[in-house]
């Protein structure tokens, strides 16, 4: 798992680091659900999920929305994203989890993904996203 | 602090015009010295930023729990014209119409040997934390119902009393509320939620009336000196963030369509009167309600524990008051020496309007609104008034709790939930949560202190103390 909290008072800011944008993807992924559950193991429910965006940026807040709404509705925890990315046109296939109490209470509540810093952008060879969820 | 930023009176500072490109008024926030030493340079950008938006009136607003948060900055209010200002989900976060209400007893600090035991029977009665389900089946025309009738409908339903209306902002149901502009990923998440507390900050705290400021304004509010009190803090959980989530999205593309230019895209917004306006404030309205709703059973919950434990009677446990703290409204304001309707933005900020407020009920009329202000866990809370200079001042607006100032990876390096959980045990406080996690998340520490937030609304005058709680017990989401 590749990814560190950064500082910020009132809400969880993190940073990912991935050599592909689509690995990039599959990391935030993991990442908003091991802050919304503690820890995250590998399952073998899957879920497939597809969108368009405008942008890079509004399609990686479209992605992460659509995980916590399904993991919200579902109670599932998902663990794993396949991710396709053509220009801004996203195709996952999710694995997870049902949610458990016992396993899952590790975590905080989720509400949305900010735009505000959210960020994706080129060091050396890698990605590296920034973004803001509201707890 | 961020330089330019200049003292206007001894809680009273100014950002000015040009602080970030495109300003159109100057931005203004109420705190002390001793408060100004936690400020963030982000939360004044943030600040900043709002003033840019198309057709905010006098100024950019921020109350002395300012901090840093995504879009407005938490504690930030701002007004905008009808005709040619904007609407935006920046200015009212994710969890719209998260909300606090406090509700009294006949009991007294005394009366309160079995506290452990009452803890316990709250959490279980309440559903609590990640992944918590209601207790209600809703059907979806009831879900309908709920998103236009707010806490009339929980009433209706027979979670509560007729008076509580009365004690709630706006008697717990927003006007304008469009069901059909929430989608039914929305319904989706709000139909297994209602009735749950939820997570984060949000909690249930049993406190006792330690102080009293105002013997008469108490008086009116059904307070004595040692009483036992239970304040509830949650919002419209699932519901209310997919409705910030999707129609984000669709004020992104309107924020293009018509041409506005935004410092920061989670400010996204449409002319209050567009077609993508009218839908955010439908939606955002129904999610308020919700809120109202869910608010109005949980405290039936906690009345029913409270009756049948102590064997009071349901009726006198008295809703003193219910405010929203993330909402957008439509008010009437003086500006400029005119009376037009406005609509207000408070994002982590409470309103206060002063006596004589058209909304208030009969008992509050001369006082003006009560105003709760929740401490962080370990803290005091506080019951104020509105004043007539909010009113002029802060579009009838105050401060909504302490505001945090260290941030969540830091807390809980600082100290882990165990530790946290066993300091404040020490001081008699019980603390119940799903898991340790959520506590250290939330411990004493890592909030300014409340009664210098509200030292500071009190002196400059935009709310009057009337009372401090002091918590006996906690149930933490």
């Amino acid at each position: 798992m590749s990814f560190e909290e950064l500082e910020h008072t009132a809400d969880i800011r993190i940073r990912v680091e991935a050599a592909t944008l689509e690995e990039l993807f599959s990391e935030a992924a993991q990442a908003l659900m091991t802050i919304m559950y503690g820890s995250i193991s590998p399952g073998n429910i899957r879920r497939h999920v597809e969108m368009d965006a405008d942008d890079i940026i509004s399609l990686i807040q479209e992605f992460l929305s659509e995980i916590l709404f399904i993991s919200e509705v579902e109670d599932l925890v998902f663990s794993g994203a396949e991710v396709r990315i053509a220009g801004n046109n996203l195709i996952a296939d999710l694995t997870g989890e049902p949610f458990s109490k016992m396993k899952h209470l590790g975590g905080r509540e989720v509400k949305g993904i900010s735009y505000s810093d959210l960020s994706i952008g080129r060091e050396r060879d890698s990605y590296i996203l920034e973004v803001i969820f509201d707890v | 602090m961020l330089p330019g930023i200049k003292r206007l009176a001894p809680f009273e500072w100014e950002v000015p015009i040009g602080t970030v490109p495109g300003m159109r008024v100057p931005g203004r926030f109420f705190l002390s010295d001793e408060l100004a030493k936690t400020l963030e340079d982000g939360a004044v950008q943030q600040l900043a930023n709002v003033a840019t938006m198309p057709g905010i009136i006098k100024n950019s607003l921020a109350m002395p729990d300012i901090h840093w948060g995504y879009g407005f900055p938490i504690g930030g209010v701002a007004a905008f014209s009808i005709e040619d200002g904007v609407i935006s989900p920046g200015g009212v976060g994710f969890d719209i119409n998260c909300g606090v209400r406090i509700l009294t007893t006949p009991l007294q600090e005394k009366d309160l040997k079995k506290k452990r035991e009452l803890i316990e029977r709250l959490f279980n009665a309440v559903p609590t934390g990640v992944g918590a389900k209601s207790t209600l089946r809703l059907s979806y025309k009831e879900l309908e119902s709920m998103l236009t009738g707010g806490a009339r409908w929980a009433v209706r339903q027979g979670f509560g009393m007729e008076s509580d209306l009365l004690h709630c902002e706006e008697q717990g149901a927003m006007g304008g509320a469009d069901p059909g502009a929430v989608s039914a990923k929305a319904r989706q998440r709000g139909m297994p939620q209602s009735g749950t507390l939820g997570a984060g900050n949000h909690f249930l705290e049993i406190q006792a009336v330690r102080e009293i400021f105002h013997e008469k304004a108490a008086g009116s509010c059904g307070l004595f000196p040692g009483q036992i009190c239970i304040m509830i803090h949650c919002g419209s959980r699932g519901l209310g963030h997919q409705v910030c989530t999707e129609h984000l999205r669709v004020l992104e593309g309107a924020t293009k369509k018509y041409g506005i230019i935004l410092p920061d895209r989670q400010l996204a917004c449409a002319p209050i009167l567009s077609p993508e306006g009218k839908a955010y404030f439908g939606a955002m309205a129904a999610s308020a309600n919700y809120a109202w709703a869910n608010r109005q059973v949980i405290m039936h919950m906690v009345r029913q524990v409270f009756s049948e434990m102590f064997d009071i009677p349901y009726e006198e446990m008295t809703l003193v008051y219910d405010v929203a703290h993330n909402v957008a409204k439509m008010e009437e304001h003086i500006v400029d020496g005119r009376r037009m309707i406005v609509c207000v933005h408070r994002k982590g900020a409470t309103r206060a309007f002063g006596p004589g407020a058209p909304d208030l009920p009969r008992e509050y009329v001369s006082l003006g609104q009560p105003v709760i202000i929740p401490g962080s866990m370990g803290t005091s809370s506080f019951l104020l008034h509105g004043t007539q200079e909010a009113m002029v001042r802060t579009f009838g607006s105050t401060c909504h709790g302490s505001g945090r100032i260290m941030s969540r990876t830091k807390a809980k390096k600082a100290l882990s939930g165990q530790e946290v959980k066993e300091s404040l045990a020490a001081e008699g406080i019980i603390v119940r949560a799903p898991h340790d996690g959520a506590i250290a998340d939330e411990a004493p520490g890592v909030y300014k202190p409340s009664d210098e937030v509200v030292r500071v609304v009190d002196s400059a005058g935009i709310s009057r103390l009337i009372a401090r709680f002091v918590p006996l017990g906690v149930i933490k989401g």
